[in-house]
């Protein structure tokens, strides 16, 4: 017969027969000294959080409490003040990050490869061709400045980036290398981007070239206006706070 | 030498004794949870053993690291985790279960009902780890400590744990009696915390991720809680069972039980994050956790005086009952454990010590030192019942005693100083990175011998359980002792 199935007292395993009964709880008070004991824990643990905690700042790193690493470095003081990021510094990140692979840190492009955008009549015309082909990319064959180039496609970048972050390298590449066009603002890249919003392909040249080189996209600056000075710039761009990842 | 005869008796044997009705019911109860706690058992076995295998590949790999560097599988990066996580998921979850399921249907004095649902949970958990560690394997992992396992393994776990875990709590709406006794409630608690843990860490770090570095603060709040509030807190339950159980006396006192419980509870939750100290979060978070550390001293100190009371007097008995003496060994590694935790949290000493090994001292002297040792002990209770046969050799299990104790000893020792050695030169600018590497290279060495003692002793163990289950035990109406015992009557303490 199998173990399991012993209903009979006297055939239950020995093992069960000698075991003491379930265990009970006994009543003893606590002792005075255990709750010393506790007072002194709560204390310690009270006192370290207060001391370390570093006013409860959502941004405080350090554990005394001083002020946050940004402020600490202003308190230093050799640097100054640290300065707003202008659209053109921001766009000039973004640049590096999307745009250098390509195009080059020096904005020339690789020869019948990748097209140029210093000196390119695409750049620095009027601000809707660039701000067309950077939100919905470009293909086929293209020529700028006189040079032929058709190997590469250009990707849209209207999934990728956000207005403020269009805005913001095309500001900085209508600025760079010598070109001189008008700034581009994140509410112009947002009223394009809805205006476009049905146009699902990527552009060719010849819809590019069905814009007239010189439209601005409306609400910008004049066209032809000075280029933008760091600093200046920054005013009539919304306070956007630097994204830490851009 | 008659060291038991002058055990002090706080109450009469004879009321000490059970009844026949109560042992004909506990028969009945043990034989409910047979198949399933000895299924539970032995594939926890088999998964301590391979975890074991690991921890030595893991732990030769570290001072020479161009043996099998070639195959990808079995490089370090790989087969840590994969150690790791057998651990955790495979031997001391699967163990931690059959020994809380034994319980929970003794204490609610209800039998199992339908323990062929437990056996196909078993069978899925088993599988669930199986996949994770292929996965693991396979370079599937996803980094974070504890955690390792693919989600699609985490899916299986959860339907597993969803069929076993609702065992045990129905166990608890049947039970029987007034009285909800300690180790109740610590079991209670463990199978309802670990479901919340186990989501909460997936659902933050996996399917909802909260931003960056807040994913590290969730996985180290994951790791330490499931060290305290799932695999601690059946270890404290089942050593507040085996303890009176095996003396045959009282638990010493139900307030202090009572407030070792809720503090445990409440401050274990708090702690985590001290493993990130001047890591890039707002201090309070971390400080905060350091703080919950420093409380946790109130539960231990409660619990570990709880349990001192009660053996006070019955020391002795640790010669003879191989029970109680891994029990004990392991409740009072949880003393060790946690003041070690306290030292190695505090800003002053984790600056030096929480990029080094002394955190892998920490999780082996809560991982072994305490859960494993009391969970050795109720397996050497259980499993006479379980199979109806004493344990066949008391040489063995004193091998297995003092190659785990003298093993997790040495490793402690040796990952703590080594720890420190590593942290002084990595903070010394004056001296490179790699020097600090080489300072710590003597107790790695160290460590490989520590683990080779485990290892013998876990096969031991391995071998002296096979035994039993294939019925090649004692058929004896006399346990097992550790020593012979001289004087008489002593064995109605075992």
């Amino acid at each position: 017969m199998d173990y399991g199935e012993t209903a009979d007292v006297h055939e239950v395993h020995a093992a069960i027969q000698r075991e003491k009964r379930e265990p009970r709880v006994g009543l003893e008070p606590l002792s005075i000294w255990l709750i010393a004991v506790y007072g002194l824990a709560i204390f310690t643990g009270g006192a370290y959080l207060g001391r370390y905690s570093g006013n409860f700042s959502g941004d405080g790193l350090d554990p005394l409490g001083g002020p946050p690493p940004a402020k600490k470095g202003s308190a230093a003081g050799p640097g100054g003040p640290i300065q707003e990021l202008t659209p053109r510094d921001r766009g000039k990140k973004i640049f590096a990050a999307n745009c250098q692979t390509c195009h080059q840190a020096n904005g020339l492009g690789v020869p019948s490869q990748y097209p140029p955008l210093a000196g390119s009549e695409f750049t620095t015309g009027g601000s809707k061709r660039p701000a067309m082909i950077v939100l919905k990319g470009l293909q086929g064959p293209v020529t700028v400045k006189g040079q032929k180039f058709g190997s590469a496609v250009m990707q849209p970048w209207d999934k990728t980036l956000t207005d403020q972050k269009i805005a913001d390298v095309l500001t900085y590449e209508r600025s760079e290398w010598g070109n001189n066009a008008s700034p581009v603002t994140a509410e112009q890249i947002a009223a394009l981007r809805k205006e476009l919003a049905s146009h699902p392909e990527s552009y060719t040249e010849p819809d590019v070239l069905a814009v007239p080189a010189e439209t601005e996209l409306p609400g910008g600056a004049p066209a032809g206006a000075a280029p933008p000075k760091p600093g200046e710039a920054a005013k009539p761009a919304p306070p956007a706070p630097p994204k830490p990842q851009s | 030498m008659t060291p038991t005869a002058d055990i002090p008796l706080k109450e009469p044997v004879i009321s000490a004794a059970a009844s026949d009705a109560e042992q004909l019911e506990r028969a009945r109860i043990d034989a409910s949870t047979r198949v399933p706690v000895l299924m539970f058992y032995a594939s926890a076995m088999v998964w301590l053993l391979i975890g074991t295998l690991l921890a030595g590949f893991v732990s030769f790999k570290l001072h020479s690291p161009d043996w099998l560097s070639d195959v990808s599988f079995l490089t370090w990066g790989r087969l840590r985790p994969v150690h790791m996580n057998v651990m955790v998921y495979g031997w001391a979850s699967m163990a931690a279960m059959g020994t809380a399921i034994w319980l929970m249907a003794r204490l609610c004095r209800t039998t199992l009902r339908h323990p062929l649902l437990i056996v196909a949970g078993i069978w899925f958990w088993n599988i669930g780890v199986l996949i994770g560690v292929i996965g693991i394997l396979m370079g599937y992992s996803t980094g974070y400590d504890w955690l390792e396992f693919p989600s699609y393994a985490a899916v299986v776990l959860f339907v597993a744990y969803a069929l076993i875990m609702s065992w045990a709590v129905l166990m608890f709406r049947f039970r029987r009696g007034d009285q909800i006794y300690i180790t109740q409630w610590y079991l209670l608690g463990a199978f309802l915390w670990f479901p919340w843990l186990y989501a909460a860490a997936q659902a933050m770090l996996f399917v909802v991720p909260v931003q960056g570095v807040m994913q590290a603060a969730v996985g180290w709040w994951y790791a330490n809680n499931l060290l305290f509030l799932w695999l601690g807190a059946i270890a404290l339950g089942t050593a507040y069972y085996m303890i009176p159980k095996v003396i045959g006396r009282p638990v010493y006192s139900y307030h202090l039980a009572t407030i070792g419980f809720w503090t445990y509870a409440l401050f274990s939750s708090w702690t985590g994050m001290q493993r990130l100290v001047d890591g890039p979060f707002p201090a309070w978070m971390i400080t905060a956790s350091i703080a919950a550390t420093i409380l946790t001293i109130i539960p231990v100190a409660t619990v570990g005086l709880n349990h001192h009371m009660t053996m006070q007097g019955y020391f002795p008995v640790m010669r003879y009952s191989p029970t109680l003496r891994f029990t004990v060994f392991g409740a009072m590694s949880y003393t060790v454990f946690s003041i070690i935790g306290i030292l190695i949290s505090l800003r002053s000493t984790a600056r030096y010590l929480h990029f080094t090994e002394a955190s892998i001292a920490y999780s082996h002297l809560g991982l072994y030192a305490f859960f494993t040792m009391v969970m050795f002990g109720s397996m050497y209770y259980t499993v006479p019942r379980l199979v109806g046969r004493e344990w066949r050799y008391a040489t063995l299990i004193k091998l297995h005693f003092w190659a785990s104790a003298y093993g997790v000893g040495l490793m402690s020792l040796m990952l703590l100083v080594g720890g420190f050695a590593q942290g002084a030169t990595q903070d010394d600018p004056s001296m490179s990175f790699i020097q600090s590497v080489a300072s710590a290279l003597p107790y790695l060495r160290g460590r490989t011998v520590a683990a080779l003692l485990l290892t013998i002793s876990h096969f031991i163990f391995a071998f002296h359980f096979g035994l039993m289950l294939f019925g090649l035990g004692r058929t004896s109406t006399v346990p097992t002792f550790l020593n012979p015992v001289e004087a008489e009557g002593s064995e109605t303490h075992l």
